[in-house]
């Protein structure tokens, strides 16, 4: 079936109006440090307790940080009166979740920009794959706008569940600079697909991929937003001179801040697995072995080995904190050059980017 | 995990030692063979050649005890048929050959001599051809003065047939049949005069 | 045991040494433990790989091990390469060759870090496996004095007593499935002993898919055939092009299936950007499992094998044949068959060969040239514009000589060795279907007589592959388990409190969860609680 040039036109128009909208919000999400409200709705979460993860040391030391911080959070369950008649529901931020409401104009904004270019996002990625007849991530390009639409679409669900809005700024940057960087240098025009990519597999495989790389990238913001907050409060307690001091104020703890990434990995890692295994299961009806060592297949699983040592390290002792955070960012490096440095740099059977 | 009793610094020396003996087992088991799965490739690629060679070398069998040929025939180069039957009670030595194959040039001397020397004798000499033309094939045959016949096996039916007695593992291989219709000897890779003389001498002083 | 009472001898002596000595007391040097033996060396040295830190260190060796697997060329993937890089950087390959680096995954160091780290995880997951059957019915432990001091807590005051209280919350948690004990005054419960249980799975499940590996290595095999169009073969090794057995497959193992190539399809697109970009692939076989079965019919393409007799074969490569006929200088006919030519460049398909006439009569011939499917004259040479044969053009160049194949080492057929051969002057002109070549001094003439397709195939029996696939979704069945599960404990006492009223704390714990939520599970049962027994809260606490 030939190509539909007009819907894929169409398709062009909706992302350009994606960057624009995405670009709007950062610049929205930036005016609120700005000029936005310096008083938070979320209290000092300096003393949130560890939750118990993994390897927990017991009931009593859970126990003992529990008590300095079940005072004020105490208080605010008091404050806010019946709304929880169940009892002690939720942690601090849950308690003090703040609600939209009392979010600045700014943050209002941009988040109903966010929401607004992702309509448009999903449709321009809809609409290029009914131009092309095909679910849309068949090359390097399509790839790129689809990770980054699951990236900003978890993004959002993780604002709207968790309220955690200041970080709004640091995830929507990255992604208008890679959707700006998608639309000039890697665009390639709608087309079939050449015959080896041509099967119900591409569903399968890429779209895994697809949805694991997109909240591996949210992790990766969260891990690095976590280092440098968790810098900041090592200087704070130290007694060291910091920048910014306003900045990690409004942002969440960095505990808050590692769990939220854990989580997201925890998310992420049965995906990219499941989608490794989809690739394998590909590769054997398209080239007859479903493992060759292949630059791609290589950094694939060299990726989830680094991912595998993150979580394996975060539930051993000294390994929490920063040292998993880097080795988290080691896996996301791997990540990107699994995805665009083989394909742009190293000739192999995956060598679909599309560019000449 | 715990800690031996005493000072850290007298435990990492033998520490450090167990560990490296580990690490040297494992790495004897990965090369001695035990390492196995599909991630140890076997052998090379072939770099472009169009065949598979296999490991040279000559085995033999005990008088009475080796496979049974099976019956091959097929059509010759040059027209014609032929079938292994009718030289049922002769020692037949029957090659496997292709124009374009070097170690099979290099031998096809030896075997054109050896098959004058003993044609008169009663030993039958036959060619199996491999992926050849009838032109290459023929103009190899007369080229290195070729008298005897070979059978044409342009898709392997021929080939497929010796598999379940001794397969041709590669070419040139060279199979030394005697007179009950057993294997005597097999030879992978090329022959040399003096090798191939002896193994016929031995089938054909074989008794029965 | 030993360690510590130990310890306390040498504290109190030191104490002692403290007390009696006017002087600064001497720091007393450690006294020498007992010599820990082979077999405890042994013990500590295992004790060491097993543990998560080792396992972390091999774990990601083996990541770094697998960089330059990816980076280098490798023999088994593209010996092609391999050869480049000798070619251009002359004194550095003989070494990286040294350690394995063209080869890095069967190098002896990769298996040794492989190897280590499945011994470590099943020297880890086989006891743990090993515990998690016996302890499969054990209880929950006691609840603790102070159930207030859990991460999660509540506290319920009602109007029954403490027995009716605590038999409603039990009722509640049974329920829901917990694992109950109950003692005076309290209940304990516990929840999510599969989450071990996928961490178990996951874990000997990679053992598994290691297994499944090296029974493929060992008892599969790969091979490679390139067919012309019209040629049949069978599955035997003196029939196939590249053949890589398993450690322990011998040539009368290979399944005796037969494969003829009735007919070779490509199609292109025909005009737009993306004109000459392939579109579909199609080579038409006719097959059979054994020989004498009946013949059938299959259409090959990509991503579409074909599977016979438990082998699979793939479409994984195809180009043209030009047909010549060669008479030699005697005028006899010595060659006439299909050379497979090799594309060079994938745009126009522009492919590569040569030809070898060893036994033409008075000098051996040699052809090199190239194909071109689609020939158009851009200023002056000759270039192939699109990948199908809408203009075939074949341009050799002729020597005669000594070939040498009539002794030495195996040549490739697809490149001419010219060290023995002279190039004969004949006029430069590419040749379209029927035309010839007539070579000067009476060595002989080459036709072109017409062209075929070819499609190389890719022949595969591994029989660790159906292992492989149940292995890897047990891993993910495991891994989304102990994920997802979370191993959590409520703990509920009842005692009587001011008035007539009971006192119940409810007080929970989740050991680990990765993935969250358990504060919500908390609240959510214990407003449960106080629904069956009719209570009000007096007091909250979370985290």
């Amino acid at each position: 079936m030939a190509v539909n040039q007009g819907l894929s036109h169409l398709s062009d128009h909706f992302l350009m109006i994606t960057l624009v909208l995405y670009f709007l919000a950062v610049l929205a999400f930036a005016a609120d440090f700005a000029f936005g409200k310096r008083s938070s709705a979320e209290p000092a979460e300096a003393a949130v307790p560890e939750l118990v993860t993994a390897g927990a040391a017991g009931a009593g030391t859970a126990g003992a940080t529990a008590g300095p911080a079940a005072g004020p959070a105490q208080a605010s369950a008091a404050d806010l009166g019946g709304a929880k008649a169940s009892g002690g529901t939720g942690r601090p931020a849950a308690a003090s979740r703040p609600s939209l409401r009392d979010a600045s104009l700014w943050v209002r904004a941009g988040l109903g920009l966010t929401v607004l270019g992702v309509i448009a996002h999903i449709a321009g990625v809809v609409i290029r794959g009914l131009a092309v007849h095909r679910v849309p991530w068949g090359d390097m390009y399509e790839f790129v706008i689809a990770v980054t639409c699951v990236a900003v679409l978890f993004f959002l669900g993780l604002m709207f569940r968790y309220r955690p809005y200041r970080l709004g700024l640091f995830f929507m940057a990255p992604i208008v600079i890679i959707i700006g960087l998608a639309q000039t240098v890697i665009y390639t025009p709608a087309g079939p697909l050449v015959p080896a990519l041509n099967s119900y597999w591409l569903a399968i495989h890429v779209t895994a991929i697809t949805l694991a790389t997109g909240t591996y990238v949210v992790a990766a913001v969260l891990a690095v937003v976590y280092l440098f907050a968790d810098r900041h409060t090592r200087r704070v307690a130290a007694g060291l001179p910091v920048r910014n001091g306003e900045v990690f104020r409004l942002l969440p703890s960095p505990e808050r801040l590692d769990q939220f990434a854990y989580r997201t990995v925890v998310f992420a890692f049965p995906l990219w697995t499941f989608g490794i295994m989809a690739g394998a299961i590909w590769a054997d009806e398209a080239w007859g072995r479903y493992w060759g060592w292949d630059p791609t297949e290589t950094w694939a699983f060299i990726t989830w080995v680094v991912y595998a040592c993150f979580l394996h390290a975060r539930v051993t002792a000294g390994w929490r904190g920063r040292r998993a955070a880097y080795i988290q960012l080691v896996g996301f490096g791997c990540l990107l050059f699994n995805l665009l440095g083989v394909s742009l740099f190293i000739t192999g059977l995956h060598s679909y980017a599309g560019l000449s | 995990m715990s800690r031996p009793p005493h000072a850290t610094s007298r435990v990492t020396r033998p520490g450090r030692a167990v560990w490296l003996g580990l690490l040297a087992t494992a790495s004897a088991l990965a090369v001695s063979g035990c390492a196995g799965g599909a991630i140890a490739a076997s052998t090379p690629a072939s770099n472009g050649q169009s065949f598979v060679s296999g490991s040279p070398g000559t085995t033999l069998y005990q008088a009475g005890h080796g496979p049974a040929v099976p019956a091959v025939s097929g059509p010759l180069v040059g027209g014609g048929r032929l079938s292994l039957a009718a030289d049922r009670g002769h020692v037949v030595v029957l090659n496997f050959w292709g124009s374009w194959c070097t170690p099979c040039r290099e031998e096809a001397p030896s075997l054109a001599q050896l098959a004058r020397q003993y044609g008169g004798s009663g030993v039958r000499f036959l060619g199996i051809d491999i992926r050849d033309s009838p032109a290459s094939a023929e103009a190899f045959m007369s080229d290195f003065r070729i008298s005897y016949p070979s059978l044409n096996d342009p898709s392997d039916n021929l080939a497929l047939d010796f598999r379940d007695t001794v397969p041709p593992a590669g070419i040139p291989t060279t199979l030394v049949i005697s007179r009950s219709g057993r294997i005597a000897a097999r030879v992978i890779g090329s022959v040399t005069y003096d090798g191939l003389k002896s193994l016929i001498q031995r089938a054909v002083a074989e008794p029965g | 045991m030993t360690e510590t009472s130990r310890m306390t001898e040498t504290g109190a002596a030191a104490a002692e040494a403290g007390q009696q000595a006017a002087a600064p007391p001497e720091p007393t040097p450690p006294p020498p433990g007992p010599a820990y033996g082979v077999l405890g060396w042994l013990r500590w040295g295992w004790r060491q790989l097993t543990s998560m830190r080792t396992a972390l260190i091999l774990l990601f060796l083996l990541a770094v091990a697998s960089v330059p697997g990816s980076l280098l060329p490798q023999q088994g993937i593209d010996p092609a390469a391999v050869q480049q890089y000798y070619a251009s950087h002359p004194g550095l390959a003989p070494w990286l060759a040294r350690l394995s680096l063209f080869n890095v995954f069967a190098a002896p160091w990769f298996a040794a870090i492989y190897l280590l780290l499945f011994l470590s995880l099943a020297g880890c997951v086989v006891p743990r496996a090993y515990r998690l059957a016996r302890s499969a019915r054990a209880l929950p432990p006691p609840a603790p004095r102070n159930v207030a001091r859990m991460p999660q807590s509540v506290r319920h005051q009602t109007g029954q007593d403490a027995a009716a209280a605590l038999a409603a919350a039990t009722a509640v948690l049974r329920r829901r499935k917990f694992r109950l004990r109950t003692g005076d005054g309290w209940v304990s419960a516990e929840k999510g002993y599969r989450r071990e249980l996928g961490n178990l799975l996951f874990h000997l499940a990679l053992l598994g898919l290691l297994g499944a590996v090296a029974l493929g290595g060992l008892f599969g095999y790969k091979a490679n055939r390139l067919l012309v169009s019209g040629t049949s073969f069978a599955n035997t090794v003196t029939a196939l092009d590249e053949f890589h057995p398993g450690r322990l497959v011998s040539s009368a193992d290979l399944q005796p299936f037969t494969i003829t190539l009735n007919r070779f399809a490509a199609s292109y697109v025909r005009s737009g950007q993306l004109r000459g970009q392939p579109t579909s692939f199609n080579a038409y076989l006719s097959y059979s499992a054994q020989p004498g079965a009946a013949n059938q019919r299959y259409d090959l393409r990509v991503n579409h094998p074909l599977n016979v007799d438990g082998v699979k074969v793939y479409l994984i490569g195809h180009g043209y044949a030009p047909v010549f006929k060669v008479t030699d200088g005697t005028g006899k006919v010595v060659y006439d068959q299909p050379v497979p030519f090799i594309a060079v460049n994938t745009s126009g398909l522009t492919s590569e060969g040569v030809v070898k006439v060893p036994d033409a009569k008075p000098d051996q011939l040699g052809f090199a040239g190239v194909f071109l499917p689609t020939a158009v004259d851009t200023g002056g040479t000759l270039e192939s514009v699109f990948p199908a044969p809408l203009n075939p053009r074949v341009s050799l160049i002729s020597y005669k000589g000594n070939l040498g194949m009539n002794s030495g080492p195996s040549q490739s057929v697809y490149a001419l060795n010219t060290a023995g051969l002279t190039e004969l002057p004949v006029a430069p002109r590419p040749l379209a279907p029927g035309q010839s070549i007539k070579l000067p001094g009476g060595a002989g003439t080459l036709t072109f007589t017409g062209y075929r397709q070819w499609a190389s195939l890719a022949i595969t029996y591994d029989p660790g592959q159906l292992p492989a696939l149940i292995a890897g979704l047990a891993a993910l069945a495991g891994l989304l388990l102990s994920f997802f599960i979370r191993r959590r404990r409520m703990f509920v006492r009842a005692y009587p409190g001011p008035g007539d009223r009971t006192v119940v704390d409810v007080g929970g714990l989740a050991r680990s969860d990765p993935a969250g939520g358990f504060d919500e599970e908390f609240s959510r049962l214990a407003e449960e609680f106080r629904v069956a027994y009719a209570g009000e809260t007096s007091e909250g606490k979370t985290d």
